[in-house]
């Protein structure tokens, strides 16, 4: 998909029912929710904020759209339980807010997900240079912040350089205890084939490197997410295709979900994000890489903005040896599918039965 | 309405009124909430990134405190439980300072909440009906929960009490004892939860275990009376109010019994990561000898072992603990010692390595030294005024109708 | 005394002059450099063998994005710049259109002249064909210049040379099974030869790479074998992959507090 098909954003002037609305439900097999006697009683809850939410709405008719979409995003529901109408209504008004605050034509997606697809993602990590382009390519397409001050910069994929270690006759004869015949052997600490123990910040001239394996690490969005469940608001929840989502107005930044996650694959705003407009990518998901605010948890969510709408995610584009891979894992023609059919893959942590759709594959 | 009117203005016209001594602590607290204020404002406006969390250690100061807090105010079921169970006279005439102490620490762990948030503002969305609260799922949840009903308990149990010996009235027993005791087993569960909250994460290998729970209450149990025999011990010495040599005595033994508990969970938890030692004692590894060449908190765990072992020993003798003027020192050293072992000791190192094996240490800063330091003022605050109200009351310096 | 006073004045006129030439050609000078902006490229896979230009597409919107560190490509604005229908492949049914590359030829600098300035196929040698039976290129220096290891050709072992994968009289072709020419836009029909399990991975998607719509059913950009590999040199050095060594990316930022990251180096010994 090129950038001149995307779909068509909502801008304010024209009707709303033309705009792409996307299905109420995340799950697409339920399009049409029931009201319950929950719903009606959580209507009759936010009866009071709705109030609010109309002064709100006033003050959007002004010209500080920055101002007006701030004050009524503070009101604004959960995202899942927005109607279509809510949901088209925050559309307009992100749009119009983060048009005027980046000096250019932005979209906010909400197309929901589509049936039939349930994203998957396998890396072959035989093939991993290391190089960190998948790192940078989703900084370009997400919109991170990427100040220079500690903390202002943040990077959803971690590559880990892991050393091949070797086993050497030198050590032989070290050990532990000494002297006394060695029950453990100097050779046991070898880092060879030690997942996870290794170097983040590695920076040599070239990659790869003879003696260094290496292994990208990003949100796995697990089929039975720990994050899901601890988070207290529901903020974070799992799409009917797959990814694992945070609406961003909702997150209270509480971070128990960054302690629940065994790959470390949140990141925390600790400041207002820095976001130069020029490198501002304007085709955005409102789950996906719309701008964050101060204080909420972002992570991966396979460039939604691009899967949505059937793009390969940011990450597998660049990828110089084409060790990412990316597709629908209810399509046995997808090439996810042929690998899990084909090569050896594991997952990481499986121990922990988060069940991760993020496979690493051998050739 | 009458009486309630007259309760109100005793009470507030009672605890503003003091000696120099009075307005100066009160004064030097207040200085410290105002800085708290000014960093807090900080915060809020440039964001977490003033304090010196990072993604990859995310919790730090706020939520040690927090932790340890919870400890304190589940601690002041120790003065509730033998005063109504065991009917021991020198604690139920002093039962109700408890309950004043358990609302403090949860004013102040409600603060750290606060502190501790990125977004305190959207906090509104955890409340049922107008928000979405993921119960029964979400441990934060249940343990908003308790801490909630922990404060009502505690506020309803200690007013009540104040209100009837005000008026002169007799004690509804009827629905008073049973909330008692709903109180004293909702102590367990807010310090259960706290444990439950860290210890039910598989992606934090230091915190999770079954030990975590029982750890937190005996370290709570030993904290918690500390302060309460230093505000004993203060109190006898400043005030009319004549607290019993005998619930000090218990409270001296609650403590050394408990932290001697605490001191062998450490131990076992030691021998258990260490003899092993699997990458899942990394975290305690740090703590204790340092990761990777960083050994920031070592030099803190060790000093927290000092002071948790010379205090236990401190205690069991007779000669100190039998003696009011030595005892406040183990009293502060168990107290500091199981503030840096079960705040900073135990929710930092969770951090290092994080769960894909990257190591890196904790720097708090200024602004986060002064907001705790400030919440802690504000605690104390609420506690000296709690507490002078209290007793007051008890001393029937403040009696429906003696001021007209 | 006029005269050198009149001397001196031209002197100075003239040294004036040449000076206000000078500077106005100094003046002159950068700007030119300035007014067309220097084109940016990036490189794909291979430095300096899968370059691309960066250009806009619609109005803040580039073909590409390049990494100023080290001149990678970091993101498709569109995918499908530049390319052409990859043409029907065997085992390979995609409906017209849906499959494109971007062609190689238009990359490899002197391949229109290698058909013509010299093996235009009308030499001694190639009608018929008399190749070496030793099977060891003629030390050509143009030939070495653009292969370094030709002598010793380090791709097959020694096994195979020049002929068994370029075309015998159309040197700007590779060649097939039954030496019928092959573009060299198409180098999988060459490769496959070979490597037939790289190329039933690569039709799947599961070797190499595809941008464009993930869906099985979706256009897609195919990348081909050389547009990764460099088949003239397998072995390079220190390199233990398939690809030659390439500079990485920045490394990450250093968390608060953190000096440096020398610590990652520094295994910990546990007993």
């Amino acid at each position: 998909m090129t950038p001149n098909e995307t779909p068509p954003a909502c801008p304010a002037q024209e009707q709303q029912a033309e705009c792409l609305v996307p299905p109420a439900s995340a799950d697409p097999a339920a399009s049409a929710p029931k009201t319950t006697r929950r719903d009606f009683l959580k209507a009759g809850g936010t009866l009071s904020l709705s109030s609010l939410m109309g002064a709100g709405a006033l003050m959007a008719q002004s010209d500080d759209a920055h101002a007006a979409a701030e004050w009524a995003e503070h009101f604004q529901k959960n995202y899942r339980l927005m109607t279509d109408a809510e949901k088209a209504e925050a559309r307009v008004r992100l749009e119009r807010r983060y048009s005027q605050e980046y000096g250019k034509p932005v979209t906010v997606d909400t197309t929901g997900p589509q049936p039939g697809v349930l994203m998957g993602y396998a890396l072959n990590i035989r093939k991993c240079i290391g190089c960190r382009r998948c790192v940078h390519a989703c900084v370009e397409e997400n919109n991170q912040s990427r100040g220079k001050r500690p903390g202002e910069k943040i990077e959803w994929i971690q590559v880990l350089r892991m050393e091949r270690g070797k086993f050497e006759q030198g050590k032989m004869d070290h050990g532990y205890p000494e002297g006394l015949g060695i029950q453990v052997g100097g050779n046991a600490y070898t880092p060879a084939g030690q997942v996870l123990e290794g170097q983040y910040h590695y920076n040599p001239e070239k990659v790869p490197e003879q003696d260094a394996t290496y292994m990208p690490i990003a949100c796995m969005q697990c089929e039975k997410p720990p994050c899901v469940k601890v988070c207290p608001v529901r903020t974070t929840y799992r799409e009917a295709d797959g990814p694992v989502v945070i609406d961003y107005n909702w997150c209270i930044g509480c971070r128990m979900c960054m302690g629940a996650c065994p790959y470390w694959a949140r990141r925390i705003n600790l400041t207002n994000p820095v976001l130069p407009k020029e490198e501002m990518n304007p085709v955005t998901h409102y789950l996906g890489n719309r701008p964050r605010m101060r204080g909420v948890v972002e992570k991966c969510h396979w460039c939604l903005q691009r899967t949505r709408h059937d793009r390969y995610p940011a990450c597998v584009e660049v990828c110089p040896v084409g060790a990412r891979k990316f597709g629908n894992l209810l399509d046995p023609e997808s090439e996810v599918s042929k690998i899990l059919e084909r090569k050896n893959v594991f997952r990481l942590k499986a121990e922990l039965n988060t069940f991760p759709k993020f496979f690493y594959f051998y050739d | 309405m009458q009486q309630l009117i007259s309760f109100t203005s005793d009470y507030t016209r009672y605890v503003l009124k003091g000696g120099t001594k009075f307005y100066a602590w009160m004064g030097s607290l207040a200085v410290l909430i105002v800085g708290m204020m000014y960093v807090f404002y900080l915060q809020n406006t440039d964001g977490l990134i003033v304090t010196g969390m990072t993604s990859q250690i995310h919790d730090g100061l706020y939520f040690a405190n927090l932790v340890f807090l919870v400890g304190v105010a589940a601690g002041a079921v120790t003065i509730v439980f033998p005063a109504y169970a065991y009917h021991h006279e020198g604690m139920h005439k002093v039962a109700v300072l408890g309950e004043m102490l358990a609302i403090s620490a949860v004013i102040m762990v409600t603060m750290f909440v606060f502190a501790h948030m990125g977004r305190p503002d959207r906090l509104w969305h955890m409340l049922p009906i107008i928000g979405i609260y993921n119960f029964p799922h979400s441990m934060l949840g249940w343990d908003v929960l308790v801490l909630t009903g922990y404060l009502i308990l505690n506020a309803i149990c200690g007013f009540y009490y104040l209100w009837v010996k005000y008026t002169g009235g007799e004690i509804n027993r009827k629905w008073f004892m049973p909330l008692v005791w709903v109180a004293i087993v909702w102590a367990l569960s807010i310090h259960t939860v706290t444990a439950f909250l860290i210890s039910t994460m598989p992606a934090r290998p230091m915190w999770f275990h079954s030990m975590m729970p029982i750890r937190f209450i005996a370290t709570a149990f030993a904290a918690g009376p500390c302060l309460i025999i230093l505000a004993f011990l203060i109190i006898r010495n400043n005030t009319k109010f004549w607290v019993d040599d005998s619930a000090i005595r218990l409270l001296t033994t609650i403590v050394t019994w408990c932290l001697g508990i605490a001191l062998f969970l450490t131990m076992s938890e030691i021998v258990v990561e260490f003899y092993a030692r699997t990458e899942h004692a990394n975290g305690l590894y740090y703590l204790m000898f340092g990761l990777h060449g960083l050994t920031n908190l070592v030099p803190w765990f060790w000093g927290a072992v000092i002071l948790m072992i010379a205090s236990f020993v401190l205690f069991l003798m007779p000669s100190i603990r039998n003696n009011f003027k030595l005892l406040p020192i183990p009293c502060v050293m168990a107290f500091a010692g199981i503030w840096i072992e079960k705040g900073m000791g135990l929710i930092v190192p969770g951090f290092i390595p994080t769960p894909i094996g990257e190591v890196t240490e904790y720097y708090p800063t200024f602004v986060e030294w002064l907001l705790t330091l400030g919440i802690w003022a504000f605690g104390f605050f609420i506690l000296t005024i709690l507490l002078k109200g209290a007793i007051g009351i008890l001393q029937g310096e403040i009696k429906y109708g003696a001021a007209k | 005394m006029k005269k050198i006073a009149i001397y001196t004045v031209i002197l100075a006129l003239c040294g004036g002059t040449l000076y206000a030439v000078s500077a106005a050609d100094k003046a002159v000078e950068p700007a030119p450099a300035a007014a067309p902006k220097e084109p940016v490229v990036c490189f794909e896979s291979r430095k300096g063998a899968s370059d691309i230009n960066q250009q806009e597409i619609k109005p803040g919107l580039p073909n590409v994005k390049c990494s100023p560190t080290t001149g990678a490509a970091l993101w498709y604005g569109d995918p499908y710049h530049g390319t052409v229908p990859m043409g029907k492949m065997p085992q390979m049914d995609i409906p017209e259109g849906k499959a494109v590359v971007v062609p190689r030829s238009e990359k490899l600098a002197l391949m229109p002249m290698c058909g013509t300035a010299c093996h235009n196929g009308v030499g001694p040698q190639f009608n018929p064909p008399t190749l070496p039976k030793s099977r060891k290129p003629a030390p050509v220096p143009t030939m070495e210049a653009m292969v370094p290891d030709l002598k010793d050709l380090q791709h097959g072992r020694g096994r195979i040379w020049c002929m068994d994968c370029h075309h015998t009289t159309q040197r700007n072709k590779l060649v097939d099974h039954y030496g019928d020419p092959v573009s060299f836009d198409q180098p999988q029909l060459l490769c496959g030869k070979c490597h037939g399990d790289k190329l039933r991975d690569w039709r799947d998607g599961i070797h190499g790479k595809r941008i464009g719509e993930f869906t099985s059913t979706g256009k897609k950009r195919w990348f081909t074998c050389t547009e990764c590999h460099n088949p003239h040199n397998v072995q390079d050095g220190a390199r233990n992959r398939g690809f030659v060594q390439l500079q990485p990316e920045p490394s990450p930022q250093l968390p608060k507090g953190m000096k440096d990251a020398k610590h990652e180096l520094l295994h910990p010994i546990a007993h």
